[in-house]
């Protein structure tokens, strides 16, 4: 009797145990949230083009694999191996025929190859990612393109790349904008998150501040001086109309969408002092969440549209707090530094990035949501500003201002791998990392 | 007897599965009282070196010349210098007044109760460092904190009205304390 009850417990312990430890997803073949993640070392090889020579065109292999490498290393978290460490090129039609141990030797945890034959309509691509430990095919695609569209081909296989290896929809397509400062006069511009395409989309010629994209990427809002006082505007990205929603008297402040795109986060001063308000879109229907003779300013919602962060001056230095979506149960969560501001919150969840000030210089950090935990994220000589996450949340764009100079630079959400997005003799300004965009 | 047996080898489970359990989550080292929040800050694993050099294609828009600049600043000088009344100043990340400014502040007062004055704009100016958001909200409050201290020196307060222009407009566009200490201040625009 005695046996048999501790033989069952016994067992049922185990298989408790069995069963948290086998809960994480098993798909995910690098765990890039893990704290000892290196960069992922992979293979790209040139795409082979199998074409009869007459209709080949030249380097066809060559561009796309170009373009699969740099949207990859964009990402910040691959190793992308030298073609010239390889000791074969030609992908072998046969997985058999692959000797494995030639790329474990020069360090690929991973290797893409492909064929391509061209025709009169486009390019017709046959990729295969393969585990080089295991030999094994994790997954093997045909990929169409005309041949002007060599790009978005690439950048398809290197999203498959990214979300077969880390279950991760990655961030590609999507557009960072930025206020742009000449001399007074600031206007909104955007730029693709690889750098391409740098646009102006405002000509207020006037302050601009706060911009903020809408989750489903139609709009920006941001406070404008236009007018000549501050007030929010609304503006619709792709048809460039601008709807004034908030100018009250004193101070109209932006501050973040609702998840559900139907709410917008203010400051306003008009009831006396800096108060955060909801502003239902569709109605323009104000409700006030703060009440406290203190600066409240710079709202954004949690993910789930749960919480709210904040700035408040409240215990007399700035500070980041959070409350309930209702204005209730507020929190301080940063007691370190006399000047925390600027929060962003993870798109993932958990985490909330901030700038503080350290050593006389303001420097980004993260912080989880209950304020255990900070990560500082930046530390060399220049102020870091204004950090806004990627759609993974595995990467952080953000100002670096040295004297009069300010440039726009991402890095990865641990802070390693900052690279500069942009910089010119403007100073650079304010960036807001849009939702993914279709 | 035997039931005892039972009952102890149930509780010595129970307390070895809850050790090990309470052991695992030990991993989140979640440091926690009401008092006093203890935050660890850990450094960056890699805290790579300065940014690297690859830029964006630059074109660069119709970019202001150097005079246009000059002058732009020059004339917030002038208008400095033309207001009949005298700007103020704040200590960082302050909008309290200070001593010196409550002389300067009876000044204007009596400049606006005696002059016909149809309105006096406050402008809250802050210096260029912390956030822009922050300093926006901390012009506001300087504006507005001086627009209560002439308020209780008694000008009407519907002739007052406030802006915060933030770190936006700066007097002094230099990069030092004494640039800094210029640019936090309340200014006034006194409409006749």
């Amino acid at each position: 009797m005695k046996k048999t009850c501790l033989f069952l417990f016994l067992t049922l312990f185990f298989c408790t145990l069995f069963i948290f430890s086998h809960g994480v997803d098993a798909k995910v073949y690098v765990d890039i949230d893990s704290p000892n993640f290196q960069q992922i070392p992979i293979a790209i090889c040139d795409f082979y083009n199998k074409t009869a020579s007459a209709t080949k065109s030249e380097n066809v292999g060559a561009i796309i694999s170009d373009g699969i490498k740099k949207d990859l290393s964009l990402t910040g978290i691959f190793n992308i191996l030298n073609n010239k460490s390889f000791l074969e090129s030609n992908p072998s039609d046969a997985k058999e025929s692959i000797r494995f141990s030639d790329w474990a030797l020069i360090g690929a945890d991973f290797l893409l190859q492909g064929i391509i034959t061209q025709n009169d309509k486009g390019i017709a691509a046959d990729g295969r990612l393969f585990d080089v430990a295991r030999g094994e095919t994790l997954f093997h695609k045909k990929y169409f393109s005309g041949i002007k569209d060599i790009k978005i081909l690439s950048r398809k296989i290197a999203s498959d790349i990214l979300l077969t290896l880390t279950n991760d929809e990655g961030d590609f397509n999507t557009k960072i904008t930025f206020v742009s400062k000449k001399g007074s006069k600031s206007d909104l511009y955007v730029i693709n998150y690889d750098g391409s395409e740098l646009k102006n989309v405002t000509n207020h010629q006037s302050i601009l501040i706060a911009p903020r994209w809408s989750p489903d990427g139609n709009l920006i809002a941001f406070t404008s001086f236009k007018d000549g006082h501050p007030a929010v505007y609304i503006r619709n990205f792709k048809n460039g109309s601008e709807k004034k929603v908030a100018s009250f008297d004193g101070l109209n402040m932006c501050g973040a969408f609702s998840p559900d795109n139907k709410k917008l986060l203010l400051t306003l001063s008009k009831d006396g002092n800096e108060e955060i308000y909801t502003l239902e879109i569709g109605n323009l229907k104000l409700k006030r969440l703060t009440n406290n003779y203190s600066i409240d300013v710079s709202p954004v919602w949690s993910p789930d549209g749960e919480k709210i962060a904040f700035v408040s001056n409240r215990a007399g230095s700035p500070q980041i707090y959070i409350m309930d979506s209702d204005g209730n149960n507020v929190r301080r969560i940063t007691f370190e530094g006399k000047y925390n501001t600027s929060p962003a919150w993870s798109p993932r969840g958990g985490y909330i990035a901030y700038e503080g000030l350290v050593n006389d210089k303001y420097q980004i950090f993260s912080i989880d949501e209950e304020g255990n935990r900070i990560f500082q994220l930046t530390s060399d000589a220049s102020n870091k500003e204004s950090p806004s996450w990627s759609p993974s949340g595995r990467q952080i764009v953000y100002v670096s201002r040295k004297s009069s100079k300010s440039k726009i630079c991402i890095m990865n959400s641990n802070g390693s791998n900052p690279r500069v997005l942009i910089e010119n003799i403007n100073k650079l300004v304010m960036p807001a990392w849009s939702p993914r965009l279709k | 007897m035997k039931k005892n047996l039972t009952f102890t080898g149930i509780l010595i489970v129970l307390i070895i599965s809850l050790t090990i359990f309470s052991g695992c989550s030990e991993k989140k080292s979640i440091v926690k009282s009401d008092e006093t929040k203890v935050q660890e800050t850990v450094s960056a694993p890699a805290p790579a070196p300065a940014e690297t050099t690859e830029t964006a294609t630059q074109e660069n828009v119709s970019q202001p010349t150097e005079t246009e600049i000059a002058n732009e600043q020059s004339s917030l000088m002038e208008a400095t210098a033309k207001s009949p009344i005298s700007d103020i100043y704040f200590d960082f990340d302050s909008y309290s007044i200070h001593p010196d400014s409550r002389e300067i502040l009876k000044v204007n007062a009596d400049y606006l109760l005696k002059h016909k004055v149809s309105s006096v704009v406050v402008e809250g100016h802050c210096d260029e460092r912390g956030t822009a958001e922050y300093n926006m909200a901390l012009g506001q409050r300087r504006a507005q904190e001086t627009k209560k201290y002439l308020v209780n020196l008694g000008v009407n307060e519907s002739i007052i009205k406030t802006i915060s222009y933030g770190e936006e407009r700066p007097l002094d566009p230099d990069n030092n304390e004494e640039a800094w200490a210029k640019n936090r201040r309340a200014h006034f625009v006194v409409n006749p």
